[in-house]
């Protein structure tokens, strides 16, 4: 059981490059925390921070609340798992996944029959024998897993661990890692880009921009109330409107609309609505006057793109839709309150919730 | 339309892989494969030009029962095993050194990479210019009051033990063995050992279970030529060496430029058996270590 | 950033600790080590009456360069013929060895075991073995004592290193490139030109540098085959130092060592490249 906390953690490279900004974050005991951002955004450098393959260059790591910077890796139990795995090309599959124990000199009987269980564990019994060379991605994803498994790790971090594989192992391979993690209670803390990969895994999501750590919670709330416009851009918001707030009610150029959620307390503030919230309709309150501009039906569901004044807003209704609706016709849209998030104004000349940045 | 069929398909693939063979290989088996035939044809005393028609193996007894020539094999054996596995050790550790980032590893590496065109026979006038009894050597020892004559400083040239040769060897060839690991530990990359020592392994634990098993095959190849060469090779041992025993190429040479014709079959003899020596040597060595390699 | 992401950095800049202390000593014993032995070879050449046990010379003198480049000492001479030898035969083994490194490396085939051993026999048998049987057959040919025979028996060292290299190249390259250009409208030699030989250029670099190199100081086979008539430079060392004349023994020496180190300059940054060389370590 280690609870992780980072202090004021930073790291800069080639003395002027900050990978990692000021970075503070409390990772609760036997949670699965993600860390997520576009590439280039610092999560892999943090990872290497915590296991110490990286010095920060100021800050602080505690494990229980004992700094580790002084303690060497190989005794840190903080076990990283590669993103393309790094099996050992000339040991077999055994020796890889019994590679730890061996360094911590246990008996060789002990190790052989740790190594039967983790393959057990990670579903793939009795290829003690076989090279790496001979097994699929999702087999060596798992046979990595066991080999950092098998040492009982502190903390156990996954770098990007889905990435290599394709759609339907993915699937797969998460369930393993969901239940082996709650089923060991192990700190796993993992990176990743794919904010779908850690919404559906993790506890706790920290995201970060340039370094930076953005907002660190629960992932619902990156839906429903991020705290700024990039991260509600990250997690796919797509509407965005200014204005001003102002007793519960956000008045913006095209109208006003009762905004009971807000992440502002008032003045000048941005009107955040997701594109599946938006009705085609009016309902006589919170209601606005649009134009469509174009439509495209997708199948399972059909998606708008609606003019408001010199505003585009985005609305996914059901595919049924489109047969009551063309394209330039006149159209009210209805926004529900509950639905609606306020935000800070969303900084100029930024673009960083762009999933391609870095 | 019609679909070339797999077979015509592949046969075209063959051909183009012979074409590409070919000159390659005619000249090796011409020149090279050629040159043995022939060295093997006279080394049985058979010249029909000069009325030898009947093929004998006399050379090979006289070279067989000539104890200079077990003096040479060992010595010369003595001279590759050595220079061999003394240079392979220091090579690993040269490449060690220069592998990770500092500043000034340009230059240092250049300087490396400069000792691979310098000559063998460059080399061997070095050492024997700093080695020898009245080298620069014993010349600073003079001056430091190490030693007061030049005989008092250790023969290292011209000596029993061939150190001289060995030196010039282990000079030569730690970079030769050292760039190939250099690029086979920059192929391999640091994580493999980022990741044992993420799961515990220590400093010396990552180089016996990681670093050295990824660059063992690259360091084989490398000394298996490093050894194949000072194994044949001439103008180092006769510059450094003693005239008895001299290294088997040396006294093959002297035989066959011995104004004596009868001596040529013998020379030619000789010339077959370091073929045979080296490649019996190395096979075997392959064979020991390829058996290292997939155990550890 | 991208960086970081691939290369892990297992030791960090630290001010001070005893192992990078042990560190720069060995890299200071090793560049001591590459350079002594040229270090007495430099003074010699300029040594005028350097006498036991002076570490240094009395006095210095251009004696033995002015000498190395008069015509009486042949050592121009022999600069050309080393030189043009040389080339030639980088020249030839390019022509030969690229296209059997992309057999090798690109391909794989019934037999490709065989070959490849029939291409490195040279580098496991000692050039001395076969060199004989080989005079004698270019006695009768006429070649013998010739700069053609040189210029051939200098070609059965240097041909493996040239396959080995391209053939360790070739394993990491795209033929589809030239299927690409081929779609594009480039006839097969255009192919060759503008897409093969650009991206395979670093091995043919190496391999090229390699071969020039090994033809530059071969010494038995020249004397052999050359039978004398071809004195290339090592020929001429030779000869100096037999005849104990250090000074020109070292000038020569340096003149021997100054155009390898030219190539080098101009290619340097080519051996660092982890296919060109690696193709070696892949016996």
């Amino acid at each position: 059981m280690t609870q992780v906390r980072l202090a004021d953690l930073t790291k800069i490279f080639d003395d002027d490059f900050a990978a990692v900004n000021d970075l503070s974050l409390d990772i609760e005991s036997g949670t699965l925390t993600a860390l997520l951002g576009p590439s280039g955004c610092g999560k892999t450098t943090t990872m290497k921070m915590i296991a110490g393959l990286l010095r920060p260059t100021a800050g602080d790591i505690y494990f229980n609340d004992n700094s580790i910077l002084d303690i060497a890796p190989e005794k840190r139990g903080a076990v990283m798992v590669f993103q393309n795995y790094l099996l050992f090309p000339y040991m077999n599959v055994g020796d890889n996944i019994g590679f730890g124990l061996k360094m911590r000199r246990v008996d060789k009987r002990e190790i052989r029959r740790r190594v039967a269980e983790m393959l057990e564990l990670v579903q793939l019994p009795g290829i003690e024998k076989r090279k790496p060379s001979q097994l699929s991605g999702g087999q060596q994803q798992r046979v990595a897993l066991a080999r950092a498994l098998i040492v009982e790790p502190n903390v156990l971090l996954l770098d990007e661990p889905l990435s290599n594989l394709d759609a339907h192992l993915r699937d797969e391979m998460r369930e393993l890692v969901r239940s082996i993690q709650r089923e060991l209670q192990i700190t796993t803390i993992f990176v990743t880009h794919d904010q779908e990969e850690a919404v559906v895994l993790a506890d706790e999501i920290a995201l970060m921009f340039d370094g930076v750590l953005q907002q660190y919670a629960p992932p619902a709330e990156f839906f429903e109330a991020p705290s700024t416009v990039a991260i509600a851009r990250f997690f796919g918001g797509l509407n965005f409107i200014p204005g001003t707030l102002e007793n519960g009610a956000i008045h913006c150029p095209c109208g006003s609309f009762q905004a009971p959620k807000s992440g502002v307390k008032a003045g000048v503030s941005t009107l955040s609505i997701r594109p599946e919230a938006i009705q085609l309709g009016g309902r006589g309150h919170n209601d606005v006057e649009g134009v469509i501009r174009s439509h495209v039906y997708v199948g399972r569901y059909a998606r708008f793109r609606i003019d408001i004044g010199e505003f585009q807003v985005e609305a996914v209704t059901e595919p049924s839709q489109v047969q009551h609706h063309q394209d330039g016709s006149t159209v009210t849209l209805h926004f529900p309150p509950e639905k609606i998030w306020v935000l800070p104004p969303e900084e100029e000349h930024k673009d960083e919730g762009n999933e391609s940045a870095g | 339309m019609r679909f070339p069929s797999p077979q015509t398909d592949r046969g075209r693939q063959n051909l183009r892989i012979a074409l590409l063979l070919t000159p390659a290989i005619s000249l090796i088996i011409l020149l090279f494969m050629g040159g043995l035939l022939m060295g093997f044809i006279r080394s049985l005393n058979y010249f029909p030009l000069i009325g030898l028609n009947e093929p004998n193996l006399e050379a090979y007894r006289l070279v067989f029962t000539d104890r200079e020539f077990f003096a040479s094999f060992l010595l010369t054996f003595h001279i590759a095993f050595t220079s061999t596995v003394i240079a392979s050790i220091l090579a690993v550790g040269a490449a060690l050194l220069l592998r990770p980032t500092f500043r000034g590893k340009k230059i240092i590496s250049f300087f490396f990479q400069m000792n691979l065109t310098f000559p063998h026979l460059v080399g061997a006038i070095g050492i024997l210019f700093l080695f020898s009894q009245s080298g620069f050597l014993a010349r600073i020892l003079t001056n430091a009051d190490v030693i007061s004559r030049p005989s008092e400083f250790p023969a290292l040239i011209y000596d029993r033990y061939a150190i001289g040769i060995i030196l010039q060897y282990i000079w030569k060839e730690i970079p030769f063995i050292g760039v190939i690991v250099l690029a086979v530990l920059q192929s391999v990359g640091e994580d493999y050992e980022a990741v044992a020592q993420s799961l515990g392994a220590n400093r010396w634990q990552r180089f016996r279970y990681v670093t050295l098993p990824l660059i063992m095959p690259g360091v084989l190849s490398a000394s298996v030529i490093v050894f194949a060469f000072t194994f044949g090779a001439y103008e180092i041992p006769f510059l450094l060496g003693r005239s008895y025993p001299a290294a088997l190429p040396v006294l093959a040479v002297r035989s066959y430029t011995d104004v004596d014709l009868a001596a040529k079959p013998q020379a030619m003899a000789m010339a077959m058996v370091i073929a045979v020596l080296a490649t019996m040597m190395i096979l075997a060595y392959m064979n020991l270590t390829r058996r290292y390699v997939r155990s550890s | 950033m991208a960086s970081i992401q691939s290369a892990t950095q297992l030791r960090e800049k630290l001010p001070f600790n005893w192992g990078s202390l042990l560190r720069w000593l060995g890299i200071a014993m090793l560049l001591l080590w590459l350079i002594a032995p040229m270090i007495p070879l430099f003074i010699w050449s300029i040594a005028y009456r350097w006498f036991f046990p002076n570490i240094l010379p009395a006095s210095y003198n251009m004696r033995a360069w002015e000498y190395a480049f008069s015509p009486a000492a042949g050592a121009l001479e022999s600069l050309y013929i080393t030189t043009y030898i040389a080339v030639v035969v980088t020249l030839l083994s390019i022509l030969v060895g690229v296209p059997a490194g992309r057999a090798l490396g690109l391909h794989r085939f019934r037999g490709k075991r065989i070959i490849e051993l029939l291409i490195l026999s040279p580098t496991i048998i000692p050039s001395l073995a076969v060199i004989l049987g080989i005079h004698v057959v270019f006695i009768r040919l006429g070649i013998a004592n010739s700069v053609l025979g040189v210029i051939l028996v200098h070609l059965i060292p240097g041909l493996p290193y040239m396959t080995l290299v391209m053939a360790g190249v070739f394993a990491n390259y795209d033929p589809q490139f030239e299927e690409q250009a081929r779609s594009l409208g480039a006839g097969p030699i255009a192919t060759i030109w503008y897409v093969m030989i650009p991206t395979v250029m670093p091995g043919i670099i190496v391999g090229g540098l390699f071969t020039f190199l090994i033809s530059w100081a071969q010494y038995i086979t020249t004397l052999i085959i050359g039978g004398g008539r071809v004195q290339t430079l090592p020929l001429k060392l030779f000869n100096f130092v037999s005849s104990t004349d250090y000074p020109v023994t070292g000038a020569l020496g340096i003149i021997f060592i100054a155009p390898g180190v030219l190539v080098l300059l101009l290619t340097s940054r080519y051996l660092t490249g982890r296919s060109a060389v690696g193709g070696i370590g892949n016996i």
